[in-house]
């Protein structure tokens, strides 16, 4: 341990570029983490409530909108349609607007439309659904949560990302071992063994691991907490987000619970000790044949 | 005991650095391996700490081959011989103690014995009072002191010396050379120079290396240009 703080104090620019990228990796890790764990929750939010909500128009009837309805059962894809009368429409507005009065003085049933609530058996019907509804005549709007189809595609850019910044720190760790390849020359010759010469990079790689991760998840979280009362005005309304399926372990991304708080945390050090310690580990490969 | 039989280097490029040479090295001999820049003098350290190997023939230490060795072998015969190299080879971001350390730290033995073998080959080399310093801070003399301190620590047996006394200044390579001196008869020691003053005043073994070839090999030899 000394040996590493010694190498560490004589050599601090290396140094801190070192850790600087192992930070930045870990932060925007970290942060596309985070998203990914927090969409993952919206959308789980939204998929239990309904995925396409057909709007009438008012001078529809009840007659048309009951065929439109069994034309949209009987094509097999819907998991649930929901009939949303004027009279019910006009007490879910009565109670979104129970504290602003003015609003509900202009208000009758007969200007609000009837809707059809329908959630489907695969995402990829959505959009056929809300295809098909938007042609029918006396529809006036379809509402439908494009963002479902869209979560693969969130997924890829993550793992992308990770990928780019790993690669990122390969480059660099190895440019800096390549600084040290009259070391790594000069031990091989005086007869060290592979695991002599790699030891002290290897355990270099895992401290910046752990200090870069460290680091990355401090500041990461202050600047989440401190953004929080904006992301609690822009997310009104939103109940706690469970992390995945794991809302029994009492891991809430949103608001963020402390044992998801330990969780990120022992996953940044341990992606960053792995990442720190893979790359020097490949770095050293090259000047140890 | 080192041998050469028959040993040729030819070099990737075509240039033969030596031609089937053989000669023995017994245990704690002190032989001078001379010749002009070019004659395969390097090449000689070079093949017996296995930095290469030969084209043909073979090298053998303490009766083995060492050209048919793995790596794990290459690393505990490299454990057993100081090298004193002619670019120095020192770490500039260590200190002299530190440089001196590194090669006791491969050989597995406690810092306690580390920190006392440093020491007491500081001593024999007379850089004492420069332990601390960097290799920045020191002369081309005090360089190569470091060098041979760093070849001798440790039961390293056997001593090869690239051109210890290139550059250095007469009074300086004498003092140089009373450091191998005083190892005479303790460890087996292989200097290559082409410094003649000093392999004719020591009146050693001398094996004349040119083009490649051995041209002389005396017993209480010396050196003709």
């Amino acid at each position: 341990m000394s040996e590493l703080f010694k190498s560490i104090r004589r050599t601090p620019y290396q140094s801190l570029a070192s850790l600087l990228i192992l930070f930045f990796t870990l932060f925007l890790s970290l942060f596309f983490f985070n998203l990914t764990a927090f969409f993952y929750g919206i959308l789980s939010y939204i998929e239990a409530k309904p995925q396409v909500t057909v709007y009438f128009q008012t001078q529809t009837s009840e007659k048309d909108i009951f065929k439109i309805r069994d034309t949209v059962v009987k094509s097999g894809k819907t998991a649930s349609v929901k009939y949303i009368s004027k009279e019910e429409a006009l007490k879910i507005y009565q109670e979104l607007n129970k504290n602003n009065p003015l609003l509900l003085e202009m208000v009758s049933a007969d200007i609000l439309p009837a809707s059809l609530e329908i959630s489907t058996k695969k995402p990829e019907h959505l959009s056929e659904i809300a295809e098909y509804l938007k042609k029918t005549a006396g529809v006036d709007e379809v509402e439908f949560q494009k963002t479902i189809v869209e979560r693969k595609t969130s997924m890829f850019i993550f793992v992308f990302l990770v990928l780019i910044s790993f690669m990122v720190l390969m480059t660099t760790t190895a440019f800096k071992i390549a600084l040290k390849k009259d070391e790594i020359e000069l031990l091989r010759l005086l007869g060290a063994s592979i695991l002599d010469i790699r030891k002290p990079f290897l355990s270099e790689g895992v401290f910046f691991g752990f200090c870069g991760g460290t680091f990355a998840w401090s500041i990461f979280f202050i600047i989440f907490f401190y953004l929080q009362p904006f992301l609690n005005s822009y997310l009104y309304g939103i109940p706690r987000l469970p992390f995945y399926q794991f809302s029994h372990y009492n891991l809430y991304v949103w608001p963020p619970s402390l044992y998801y708080l330990a969780l990120v945390y022992f996953l940044t050090i341990f992606f960053g000790m792995l990442i720190g310690f893979l790359g020097n580990y490949l770095s050293t490969s090259k000047y140890i044949k | 005991m080192i041998k050469f039989d028959n040993v040729t280097k030819k070099f990737p490029l075509g240039n033969l650095a030596l031609d089937n040479i053989s000669f023995e090295i017994d245990d704690n001999e002190f032989l001078f391996l001379v010749g002009p820049s070019g004659a395969g003098k390097t090449t000689v350290i070079k093949l017996i700490i296995r930095e290469m190997l030969p084209s043909a023939g073979s090298i053998f230490v303490d009766s083995e081959d060492i050209t048919d060795k793995n790596f794990r072998q290459i690393e505990i015969l490299r454990r057993s011989m100081g090298v004193v190299f002619q670019d120095f080879k020192i770490l500039p971001e260590k200190n002299v103690f530190e440089n001196i350390a590194l090669a006791l730290t491969v050989t597995k033995i406690s810092n306690r014995q580390i920190k006392q073998e440093v020491e007491q080959v500081l001593s024999l080399v007379g850089l004492a009072d420069k332990k601390l310093m960097f290799p920045l801070q020191l002369s081309a003399g005090e360089l190569q002191r470091v060098v041979i301190a760093r070849a001798i620590s440790g039961k390293r047996n056997i001593i090869l010396a690239d051109e210890p006394t290139g550059n250095l200044d007469p009074k300086t390579t004498w003092e140089i050379m009373k450091i191998f001196k005083k190892l005479e008869g303790k460890k087996t020691i292989l200097i290559a120079t082409h410094n003649v003053d000093v392999v004719n005043s020591f009146k050693k073994r001398v094996i004349s290396l040119k083009n490649g070839r051995i041209a002389k090999d005396q017993r209480k030899g010396g050196y003709e240009i």
